[in-house]
């Protein structure tokens, strides 16, 4: 029996737009692989990047941060915060050997339960692309 | 008349007991000496002549960081470590580092025994190599030992031109020498090395006289609470436990800890005993110069100079000692 | 120099009862430097400065907050100084800085003083203190060009020998936390790792937790870090932290064009933002 690599993605996903958005995903009937769990925050701006740390300590092959579009922050900025905090991250994490491609930062509406899916669903695709991770 | 064993010999004898035993000696990378787990294939670039390394090797009895016991996952299901039978040789330990042993020893092994650190003391065995180059920071004969002091090792073994002489003290060391690589030659023990003496006349008793010294706090200003000093040291050996929530099960985890680090006295509630940077600056002199001569007898230093070496900021024992016995009461 | 520095330190304390300067003194070795805190103007003949004052002492500074304080300070430290300001932890007024043009450092250890600069030293561009109530010296110019060779050697490595690298280097910590206490950065109350609920790392030590440990304090460090090397020189166990912060040092110039600590009141990178901004570069 051929075993099937099945990447494991820690998503935290913004309690306004980008978790009301992978709701309606789900209530409009949309797939997208099981592969994501998703941890609901407040706002996108509360994700420590010592949150995606420890998730890939934990053995995350890969992480998702997913907040409201630029401009549409419930508390107005805190996702130009994510923005930065996490555009610094990546190339760190890259730096020090975990590609960059494992850590994603997407806006998703509310509205964008499609886009939900697809997001969740080429990150999964990458994974699987990229194996399971060295370290 | 000396039983030599030349550099050839000892590095095959070495290898032989790389097979047989976990063997563990001082490795150099990236310009950092460390006791670490060597291969029979390592054996060959193994450096004899290094001066202490950055940390004691006192991690092989009381590690950095180790399992005490598991709990599984229904909670009530105790885990016990896993242990192996396989014996340590520790190759190429100095004579203060096993005196730092022997002095965590009187500690550990006293009743109640310390079973994790006594089952690792019990499989090991130590073949030390007399310090041929000691740091102008050391300063082991004044505190009772010696660049090449036999006493507490297992097997020691000392440089000279014509190979190493070795002189195994326990019976240990005496069924583990191998008979058939050495031979007996008419060579002498050289003279140890020259180490500059610290006085350490009546030290406990001017610590005991000057607990409320103002000097405590004005060498603590420059302090920086790391825990270098302690954690570098070959008899410091305070700890904490955490435990540890894993997928199926919680870890019960023993960590070096230093009384230098600001939460080390904090107890339930907020309150600190040690509040201050003087006050715990104090605890660690007053730990090795006062306390524990006071318990057992002996002052807990083996002038090893690696604090000495490894402050940041130049907080020299060898100074606090001169300094205090200068103090007015 | 040294007198110069000598009498500002005596002057001052005069006019300021009760204060301290925090200075250099000779070591024990008879040959390095070590801080020095002077109470009282008789005292000041201890100070000293000359190529092994390796030492940044604005993070002693944390420890005299609303106290009367003068310091000497290279231009590294001095830039500890504004951070430190600009994240509202010190009161300048209370704060008279004695800068010290700088003659680049040796590197400098207990009782060996190294024939070559310190590493830090070789890539330093500011010669001159970012802050200063004296100056002691005459001012330098900066030098132009940034470089980043060290870094861009890691960055040209695979990255499966970059995570092998840093994995190597991350084992030997003994997290003995001696970059954390000598950082001026680094003042949070609890530190994440000494937090027990959620226990994020604790006390384990063990290769994992010492990656998240070292990750964990240099990204706090990001855009932050004044490049003084201290964590790195008091390492016992020589991992080479400065490469990842000048890392984050180099991304955060890019990115953010910031430069941490040269002066106290342009808002950090992640104080603030630019709505156009992407942030993403073009590979």
């Amino acid at each position: 029996m051929e075993l099937t690599y099945e990447p494991r993605i820690v998503g935290f996903l913004c309690n306004w737009c980008s978790y009301a958005g992978a709701d309606l995903a789900g209530t409009s009937r949309t797939n997208y692989p099981a592969n994501i769990r998703i941890i609901r925050v407040p706002c996108s701006g509360r994700v420590d990047p010592l949150f995606i740390v420890k998730a890939f300590q934990l053995g995350a092959d890969g992480v998702l941060v997913a907040g409201c579009h630029p401009g549409d922050c419930h508390y107005s900025d805190g996702n130009y915060h994510t923005r930065r905090r996490v555009g610094l991250l990546r190339p760190f994490l890259d730096y020090l050997g975990l590609d960059k491609a494992r850590l994603r930062l997407e806006w998703v509406s509310a509205s964008e339960g499609k886009r939900f899916s697809e997001v969740v669903s080429s990150f999964t695709d990458t994974l699987i692309k990229m194996g399971p991770r060295s370290s | 008349m000396n039983r030599i064993i030349v550099d050839n010999n000892l590095r095959s004898w070495l290898k032989e007991l790389a097979e047989k035993y976990t063997l563990v000696a001082p490795v150099t990378s990236d310009g950092v000496t460390l006791f670490k787990h060597v291969k029979g294939s390592q054996v060959d670039s193994l450096d004899l002549q290094y001066s202490n390394t950055a940390v004691s090797p006192k991690g092989c009895f009381f590690p950095l960081s180790e399992t005490m016991f598991s709990i599984g996952s229904d909670g009530v299901n105790v885990i016990a470590p896993v242990s192996t039978d396989r014996e340590v040789v520790i190759f190429g330990i100095h004579p203060c580092d096993a005196a730092g042993i022997a002095l965590i020893d009187r500690v550990f092994l006293a009743e109640p025994t310390d079973t994790h650190y006594k089952e690792k003391r019990d499989r090991t065995i130590l073949i030390g190599l007399a310090c041929n180059a000691p740091s102008p920071e050391c300063f082991c004969p004044s505190v009772g030992g010696g660049p090449a002091n036999p006493m507490y090792l297992d097997i020691l073994l000392t440089q000279t031109s014509a190979g190493y002489i070795v002189q195994a003290t326990t019976g240990k060391g005496k069924e583990l020498t191998p008979a058939a690589r050495m031979e007996e030659k008419d060579i002498p023990l050289p003279p140890p090395p020259h180490v500059t003496p610290v006085p350490l006349e009546g030290v406990s008793e001017m610590m005991r006289r000057n607990f409320d010294s103002p000097y405590w706090d004005r060498v603590a200003d420059r302090c920086l609470h790391c825990n270098i000093c302690s954690y570098v040291c070959p008899c410091c050996y305070c700890f904490d436990i955490r435990d540890y929530m894993g997928k199926d099960k919680i870890d019960r985890v023993r960590s070096w800890e230093s009384c230098q680090s600001a939460g080390f006295t904090m107890i339930a509630g907020g309150h600190d005993p040690r509040p201050t940077k003087g006050a715990r600056l104090r605890q660690r002199w007053y730990h090795k110069l006062l306390y524990f001569p006071e318990l057992f007898g002996d002052i807990k230093c083996t002038g090893c100079g690696r604090c000495v070496r490894s402050c940041p900021v130049n907080i020299d024992i060898r100074e606090i000692i001169t300094d205090v016995q200068k103090l007015n009461v | 120099m040294i007198e110069t520095i000598r009498n500002k330190a005596k002057e001052w304390l005069e006019k300021n009862d009760g204060g301290c300067v925090i200075g250099y003194e000779r070591a024990s070795d008879g040959m390095t430097a070590r801080p020095v805190f002077i109470y009282k103007p008789y005292m000041v003949g201890s100070l000293i400065f000359d190529e092994t004052c390796v030492h940044n002492l604005s993070k002693y500074l944390l420890n005299r907050r609303g106290l009367k304080t003068a310091i000497v300070v290279k231009p590294c430290d001095s830039r500890g100084i504004n951070l430190l300001i600009n994240e509202h932890q010190l009161d300048r007024e209370s704060i008279y800085v004695i800068g010290v043009v700088c003659p680049g450092m040796k590197d400098a250890h207990f009782g060996r003083i190294e024939d070559r600069p310190l590493s830090k030293c070789r890539v330093c561009l500011h010669h001159t203190p970012a802050v200063y109530d004296v100056l002691v010296g005459e001012p330098q110019p900066e030098t132009a060009s940034r470089d980043y060779s060290d870094v861009a050697r890691i960055e040209g490595i695979s990255i499966h020998e970059r995570n092998a690298f840093w994995k190597e280097q991350f084992e030997r910590c003994i997290r003995c936390y001696g970059c954390r206490q000598v950082c001026a950065g680094c003042y949070c109350q609890e530190c994440f790792v000494d937090e027990l609920d959620p226990l994020w790392v604790g006390i384990r030590s063990g290769p994992e937790d010492n990656w998240i440990w070292n990750i964990g304090r240099a990204f706090h460090l990001s855009a932050r870090c004044i490049g003084c090397g201290e964590c790195e020189r008091v390492c016992p166990v020589g991992i080479p932290l400065m490469l990842a912060n000048r890392k984050l040092e180099k991304e955060s110039a890019d990115l953010f064009d910031f430069e941490p600590g040269m002066d106290a009141g342009t808002a950090p990178p992640f104080a603030t933002f630019l709505k156009e901004e992407t942030l993403e570069k073009v590979e």
